[in-house]
């Protein structure tokens, strides 16, 4: 049985008149089990390869090889099914035209899903919306699946589809299910393919040698399947009249929460955080209070992690005013290092996508300010992704020079790790 | 002496039961602030946490947490007459739907209102005490302080009283548990040796004198047991105690809480402070510049492990007049320190409770930056229908004795 349990980090001293409160709030989980085993439900995976005919034959082996190892990964018992995508999707197998879309996994259904797999070829466009609304279908068609993971692999560009298109088809399915997907080569759009995994709860990176594929396919899988606990969600309780500032999934990866709540009651908003295996996660949470009196404390918010009904865990953010400035001035350093780590992600992505459209000046200040926060905070790998798109003349001041000449798998690469955060706690 | 320290968990010692009758809990006076209602007696189970506790413990033995008791020990050394009709015991509260003062909303487990977030308050930031009609007492938090670290314990039977108060210097560690042990001991200590005292024999004086140095030594006992063997900064508290046999007060103080007797006509200071201002008044410095001294609150007296000299000044006060007998903390007189200004502040009425209450709010409404603690007992003690002393309060059956004051 899963354990989860909580810390808060914050300095709860305001001054005299102040009402903004800021925290970390750190969940662990410990005893998840292995997805679909912990008697709470079956678990479900679905690998989608793009098979659009710019993957070529390098590619397409080496994906067909990944989706393989895969497979392999998947624990017998659990519902799978394999997706071939290019301008439209097909269920490469189960091989069904009607009724249940997905399988449960045994020796048999793996090596008949591998011998389907083995006959994928690269041809046809790219239609991302449509992977993602026959992913649904398939789950849907068995029903009681509780914990759903998908596998996206892509190589291009959402070409037969307009951007709306593709938005309709992440809300149709957002709240659904998790998706991790992974581009491979330099011609997808990493802010295409983030918006996705963001929506789906999931991870975005990129592939760069396809003789990667197959490690980057088991361990994504194998982290699934320690998932045990299938779903969790966020519950962030705050006083009546208060107003929730912003709330942030800081560590491991900067995901903001603060649009994604749905109201449970009048003071309490549920975000979705999918599913957990044993590991910790912190929340930025940041509530404005209306001002007391000196002296006074309260409550400024209940931050808990429900599964189903049930509330496992609580952290307390508290305020308490007070006339002495040793305390109120003090910034938590917690906070103010996931304030930094977001501000990161922030630069990081505002300085490519001004470089992107050659606006050198901009690119310039904000991926200087990256490299400056990267130091600050000791997030070595942001300053090795940095250092191959910048020539960093001052780490400290933040002063850089924008390379000549940079390899767009660098820039991408910096562009998907922006969000990854460095913990200062062990 | 107000300067916050990091502070270690201590595992308590929660003192034993004493064995006479303190009193009773009274029902709660007007909040001291909004928020902050008046104390609720404990019951049958521990407010903090939940568990059973003896309903004459000052402690629960399962968490450290403090109470108010709710009856007297099983064995009284005094035998008892009826409480007073301000004071009753409540039910458990454990088991009860608490409401937020602030809003009327419900305060969740965490200790926390469910609907607006205030901070439910607790036993230990404001009680209030009343054992008999004409002794009753305030202990509260203040506004500026985030722990109640003054301690306050109250007994009164026929012509008799005690009033402890001590304060606990807020620079060291769990001085709140050991603030609450001393006084709760002290007052044992006295309660008993008063009850046996025989009023207006020419032994008193000095049997109060040596009970009152007794006290003192045992209240110290009480702060270093509750004191961790590797606590770097050993809890201190000061002391403060008067003890009414009838129309004499007799009084004993170590540290800067003050015992002061506001007559109709007469205000007077009767504690000495054991303090940095204190010695520069002795000097000749007037006190109004003494007290304004930025070292003026540094004590040179004070219980504790680290402490030199525990022996405190003791006098005795003949009452002549009807009139307020005070112990208090500073958090109380650094608003008026002299006899003349305090008895300023007193409203009308000669309800000790009210009072108390009015005195505390007062403090507070001039900052609130300590933790406030005022016990009164309205002197000489009522003796009879008819007494000065008494002026309207209902005697008990032991009061028969003549009034020794007309």
């Amino acid at each position: 049985m899963a354990e989860f349990t909580s810390a808060v980090y914050q300095n709860e001293f305001l001054p005299d008149g102040g009402t903004d409160v800021s925290a970390i709030v750190t969940i662990r989980c410990t005893g998840a089990g292995s997805a679909g085993r912990t008697g709470s439900g079956d678990a479900g995976e679905i690998v989608v390869v793009d098979t659009s005919g710019s993957m070529g034959v390098a590619n397409m082996n080496a994906a067909k090889q990944a989706a393989m190892i895969a497979l392999d990964n998947i624990l017998d018992g659990t519902y799978f099914a394999v997706v071939a995508g290019n301008h439209k999707a097909y269920l490469a197998y189960p091989m069904v035209q009607t009724g249940a879309g997905m399988v449960r996994m045994d020796a048999r259904t793996r090596a008949e899903a591998r011998r389907a797999i083995s006959f994928f070829r690269a041809e046809g466009g790219t239609a991302m919306g449509t992977w993602l609304n026959l992913c649904k279908a398939l789950f849907a068609s068995i029903g009681n699946i509780a914990q759903k993971h998908v596998i996206l692999l892509t190589d291009g560009e959402n070409h037969n589809e307009t951007a709306t298109q593709l938005d309709q088809a992440i809300a149709n399915c957002a709240g659904d299910f998790q998706v991790d997907a992974r581009g491979v080569g330099v011609d997808w759009k990493v802010a295409e393919i983030r918006k996705i995994a963001q929506a789906m709860l999931g991870t975005v990176d990129i592939i760069g040698d396809p003789g990667q594929m197959s490690a980057v396919f088991a361990e994504l899988m194998r982290q699934s399947m320690a998932r045990g606990v299938a779903n969790a969600d966020l519950r962030v309780w705050i006083p009546q009249g208060a107003q929730v500032l912003f709330i942030r999934q800081v560590s491991p990866t900067v995901e903001d929460l603060t649009h994604r709540g749905t109201p449970v009651n009048q003071l309490t908003m549920s975000y979705p955080t999918g599913a957990w295996a044993d590991e910790e996660r912190d929340y930025h949470v940041a509530v404005r209070l209306a001002a007391k009196s000196v002296g006074q404390e309260q409550l400024a918010a209940r931050v808990q992690l429900a599964v189903g009904p049930d509330l496992l865990t609580q952290g307390l953010v508290k305020a308490k005013w007070s006339a002495d400035t040793n305390l109120t001035a003090q910034i938590n350093p917690e906070v103010a290092h996931y304030t930094g780590q977001a501000e990161l992600a922030q630069v990081i992505q505002e300085g490519l996508a001004a470089k992107a459209v050659g606006d050198e000046a901009t690119a310039t200040t904000k991926l200087g300010r990256a490299v400056q926060l990267a130091t600050e905070s000791g997030n070595t790998e942001a300053t090795s992704k940095l250092r191959k798109v910048v020539d960093i003349a001052d780490a400290r001041t933040g002063t850089v020079r924008l390379k000549k000449a940079v390899e767009k798998a660098d820039e991408m690469a910096l562009d998907t790790a922006s969000t990854k955060t460095t913990r200062i706690r062990g | 002496m107000d300067q916050g320290q990091p502070r270690e968990p201590n595992p308590a010692a929660a003192p034993a039961p004493g064995e006479p009758d303190r009193g009773l809990v009274a029902e709660p006076a007007q909040p001291a602030t909004p928020g902050m209602p008046g104390a609720v007696p404990t019951g049958s189970s521990c407010p903090s946490c939940g568990q059973p506790v003896d309903p004459a413990a000052w402690y629960c033995e399962a968490c450290g947490g403090p109470l108010l008791p709710t009856a007297a020990p099983a064995a009284p050394a005094t035998p008892s007459g009826d409480v007073s009709a301000q004071t009753r015991r409540l039910g458990s509260r454990a088991s009860q739907v608490i409401a937020c003062p602030a809003c009327g909303g419900t305060v969740g487990a965490d200790g926390y209102c469910q609907t607006c977030g205030a901070k439910a308050p607790s036993l230990r930031d404001h009680f209030a005490v009343a054992p008999g009609p004409w002794v009753g007492g305030v202990c509260d938090r203040g506004i500026q302080h985030h722990r109640n670290e003054d301690a306050m314990a109250l007994w009164a039977e026929g012509t008799r009283a005690v009033l402890v108060v001590c304060d606990g210097v807020s620079t060291s560690i769990d001085s709140d548990v050991a603030a609450m042990a001393a006084a709760g001991r002290a007052c044992d200590v006295l309660t008993a040796r008063s009850s046996s005292v025989v009023a207006g024999e020419q032994g008193e004086d000095a049997a109060m004198a040596q009970a009152l140095v007794e006290a003192v030594a045992e209240a110290n006992r009480a702060v270093i047991a509750t004191t961790a063997a590797d606590s770097t900064n050993a809890a201190s508290a000061t002391f403060a105690a008067a003890v009414v046999v009838g129309d004499r007060v007799h009084f004993a103080n170590l540290g800067d809480s003050r015992v002061y007797f506001l007559g109709e006509t007469a205000h007077q200071l009767l504690s000495l402070d054991d303090s940095m201002a204190q010695a520069f008044i002795a000097e000749g410095m007037p006190r109004e510049e003494a007290e304004a001294l930025p070292r003026a609150h540094a004590i040179t007296k004070w219980l504790g492990r680290d402490s030199v000299d525990t022996v405190p000044r003791t006098g005795v006060l003949q009452v002549t007049e009807p009139g307020w007998l005070v112990v208090c903390t500073d958090g109380l007189w650094n608003y008026a320190s002299t006899p003349d200004e305090l008895a300023a502040q007193l409203p009308t009425g000669t309800d000790p409770l009210a009072v108390a209450q009015h005195l505390t709010t007062w403090a507070n409404g001039q900052g609130g930056h300590d933790n406030v603690t005022v016990a009164l007992a309205r002197v000489p003690a009522p003796a009879a229908p008819g007494s000065p002393g008494t002026l309207g309060a209902a005697p008990t059956e032991e009061d028969k004795e003549q009034p020794q004051h007309g």
